[in-house]
């Protein structure tokens, strides 16, 4: 009996696989409903960073490079390209037939215009700031003059960071942050063409007839329904009302979603986007300047605990400040494993006595929205138990959180930051002692300084041997993890959740941020 | 107390002129089984939070099992929360908190409210109109909103709850107390006090505002509760002190795990229910012992 009946489960699992199979040819055609989180400010990411406007954004502007899901750049714009023996220049090949959406063919003097426009707009400024020059032999070619070599460079070509816009459009001399083009009648040169958009409500996207990539994009209509709510957005992915959302990380949710028969829940791609949350300690003030205090809150935290019971297992192990799914991430880094005896002794020895409460000082710990407030009141009862008194100090709002940081006034505070493709790009900007800015948020607000790990970036960011930069980036953070500016909990866990009708959801490094143009319905 | 031939008694002549007036609101009081009933649910909320911490002496903030072990389970009455603290450690420290935030800010609206309304309605002229009018504009002010305004803008403490709860409740009191100063005025005993050149702070307060102040009392009372749930409303959207255990508070911190671990928020919204319950009948009880028209019922 049991026999027949694994035999009967076998033939089932075979018809199913077959007809996934069968499925898994890409049609074209029909009209796709996806969820996004937020309502971008506006749809041109050459100025504006973050991923509310890098996912529409990579929609409708193509970029000189795309990337898989191993890191690998692949022809987009650029059908070929190649590095001088010196490192010095880059020189890009442009694809012959590319158009942008008004007809107007894409020349190598747009390439100099958009990276022009981000080097002058964009917050990441490590991004081309060696690019000094672009030469324009022809029409279909590019040479990027560096002043040093530049391995962030390949990595700052994508869709994300440096969209290729019309400098017939956006050179007309208005200010490109404020442009009028930037949410309507956007002229882009991506696989899809902007038909409506409407705040709160939807982006609705159109199929570019004129794409230069043949055959694609596969859908006809991709809209993008802004849900804020996760909710909300699961409700309508179990329903199939949308049928793709990206850049999920609510641990109930997607627990809720994975038991769903009719979802695919995935945690590939994203660790370009490299999103990792962190305690921060200031190391200039107060009791946290002492580096045996913040490793002894370091052995204080059980990571596996705020893993596993807080996260729901969503989320994944990180020791460091550069995001696990990188190729520079050093596992051997000291992740300080829960070891309460030890961080006692630690203080004991540094001196830190009890008081007749069993206290040895006070500290306060900060945290900017609610979704990281949980982990900030993790931190209460758990520092309790090696004599720290935590008070968390709840803010109005973003900004005001955001102000109190950037001006240094804290001794901890949780933080998510983005690590944004090459660690020159999202990661040198903690820890870099010329980063240290006040008044800026995400900036080294640790006010951390170590002419070392300083001179280690410099080293790591100025090569493109992959082997030479993970030996350096290897030291870095072993310096790190034994000076502590910041104690990394775990690897934010974004997901791709699709309906399982969807071929070919967004799974590449860069995740929901990069093209959809392989997408397709099935049936 | 219910005997029927006690009863019998009160209503001769002879019973009504010896005993005292709050000897006879008293005696109306606990003849109604609600009210005696929300007193006696009261009393033991009060009992539970103030005497719980030296029977059960567990730190509401430590860790102290498994997050969301089931109540019942482990020797957990309550269950653990989503850090694994002892639920009902949590609403023995949260209902001293939720308790005192409402008996304070309720304080602080029955002043400010008293005040305003006292002169206003004492007064009378150019003082009422400016008062009122004054009054009128904070009554319009959605409540939530400008108290989340006053937290958000001076950080949310303790303190600074308090104050804003007590901050956007008091038109009401203000109200009531301008409505029957406006009568007991013109009475001829407050007449007579003030031919008899009494001082206006005498006036207001030693003649007129004691008996002014039953249904004062009874509004008060109400406010207490409806100070509590506003305390939750304020912990529900993350605005209030995280450092100080409050029903609210615990409500607030699980509510994102409603459909898995539902009685982490179940139990503290059952106690919130109960204790305004509980105030709330409290008030109809002194409200009917109070108020003359309604004796007869």
């Amino acid at each position: 009996m049991k026999r027949k009946l694994s035999l009967i489960v076998t033939a089932l699992a075979m018809a199913v696989t077959s007809h996934l199979g069968f499925a898994s040819e890409p049609t074209a055609g029909g009209t796709m409903v996806m969820a996004i989180q937020n309502t971008p400010r506006h749809l041109n990411p050459a100025v504006q960073s973050g991923t509310a406007t890098g996912v529409p954004g990579s929609q409708l502007f193509a970029a000189p490079l795309r990337y898989d899901e191993g890191w690998n750049p692949q022809p987009y714009l650029a059908e070929s390209w190649s590095v001088s023996d010196d490192g010095l220049s880059v020189t890009l090949n442009l694809v012959k037939n590319a158009t942008f959406h008004d007809g107007h063919p894409i020349t190598s003097a747009d390439i100099v215009f958009s990276i022009d426009t981000v080097k002058a707009n964009h917050p990441f400024k490590t991004m081309f700031a060696p690019v000094e020059t672009v030469d324009t032999p022809d029409e279909h070619t590019a040479i990027l003059r560096l002043s040093q070599p530049h391995p962030a460079l390949m990595l700052a070509m994508s869709s994300q960071l440096l969209p290729i816009i019309p400098k017939h459009v956006y050179g007309d001399g208005q200010d490109p942050k404020s442009h009028p083009q930037n949410s309507e009648n956007v002229v882009g040169s991506g696989p899809f063409k902007l038909a409506e958009f409407k705040r709160d409500q939807h982006i609705i996207l159109e199929k570019n007839e004129n794409y230069f990539m043949e055959g694609l994009p596969y859908l006809d209509k991709l809209v993008m329904r802004i849900i804020k709510d996760p909710s909300a957005r699961t409700i309508a992915l179990e329903s199939g009302e949308v049928m793709l959302s990206i850049f999920e990380e609510t641990p109930r949710d997607l627990a809720r979603m994975k038991k769903s028969d009719g979802l695919n829940v995935s945690s590939d791609g994203y660790s370009a986007i490299g999103s990792v949350v962190w305690l921060a300690f200031n190391t200039q003030n107060g009791k946290t300047a002492d580096k045996q205090v913040r490793q002894a809150i370091s052995y204080a935290i059980d990571r596996n605990f705020i893993i596993n019971a807080l996260m729901l297992g969503t989320a994944a192990e990180a020791k460091t400040g550069i995001h696990p799914g990188s190729p520079f991430y050093d596992e051997t880094a000291n992740g300080y494993d829960i070891d309460l005896d030890k961080a006692n002794l630690i203080l004991d020895d540094a001196g830190y006595a009890r008081d007749s409460d069993g206290m040895r000082f006070g500290l306060t710990i900060d945290y900017g929205w609610a979704e990281i407030k949980q982990f900030a009141e993790y931190m209460k009862p758990q520092l309790k138990k090696i004599g720290i008194d935590v008070t968390v100090r709840a803010s109005a709002d973003f900004p005001s959180w955001a102000k109190r940081i950037s001006n240094h006034d804290f001794d901890m505070t949780m933080d998510n930051v983005f690590n944004w493709g090459d660690p020159v790009i999202g990661v040198h900007r903690t820890y870099s002692s010329e980063n240290i800015k006040k008044g800026v948020i995400w900036s080294n607000t640790q006010q951390y300084a170590n002419a070392r790990v300083d001179e280690l970036m410099q080293l790591a960011g100025s090569t493109y041997d992959v082997e030479e930069r993970q030996k350096y980036y290897a030291e870095f953070q072993q310096i790190l993890a034994d000076e502590l500016p910041l104690y990394t909990l775990f690897a934010a866990p974004y997901h791709t959740v699709s309906n399982k009708k969807v071929g070919n959801p967004p799974k590449s490094i860069w995740g929901g941020s990069s093209p959809m143009d392989k997408m397709y319905l099935s049936e | 107390m219910s005997e029927p031939v006690q009863t019998n008694n009160t209503e001769s002549i002879e019973a009504i002129e010896t005993i005292s007036p709050w000897r006879e609101m008293a005696g109306i009081f606990f003849r109604n089984y609600e009210a005696v009933f929300g007193l006696v649910l009261l009393v033991s909320i009060m009992v539970f939070t103030f005497i719980g911490p030296f029977v059960y002496t567990t730190d509401p903030f430590e860790m102290v099992w498994a997050p969301f072990t089931r109540p019942g389970q482990e020797g957990f009455l309550f269950g653990t929360d989503y850090l694994g603290r002892d639920i009902l450690a949590e609403m023995i420290a949260g209902g001293q908190v939720s308790i005192a935030i409402g008996l304070a800010a309720a304080a602080i609206s029955v002043v400010i409210g008293v005040c305003i309304g006292a002169f206003a309605g004492y007064y009378g002229g150019i003082v009422e109109e400016a008062l009122m009018r004054s009054t009128e504009f904070f009554q319009v002010l959605p409540t939530l909103l400008f108290s989340m305004v006053i937290v958000a803008l001076f950080g949310a403490s303790l303190l600074t709850v308090t104050f804003a709860i007590g901050i956007v409740s008091w038109p009401a009191v203000a109200r009531v107390t301008r409505t029957e100063f406006l009568r007991i005025r013109e009475l001829e005993y407050v007449r007579a006090a003030r031919s008899g050149s009494a001082k206006d702070g005498y006036l207001i307060f030693r003649v007129i505002l004691p008996n002014a102040l039953p249904p004062i009392i009874v509004q008060a009372n109400l406010m207490v509760g409806s100070a509590i749930l506003f305390e939750a409303a304020l912990s529900f959207l993350n605005l209030s002190d995280p450092n100080v255990m409050s029903w609210g508070q615990v409500i607030g911190s699980n509510r994102t795990y409603i459909l898995d671990a539902g009685f982490a928020v179940a139990i503290p919204g059952f106690a919130i229910f109960l204790t305004v319950l509980a105030i709330s009948l409290i008030g109809d009880g002194l409200n009917d012992a109070l108020n003359p028209r309604l004796r007869q019922r």
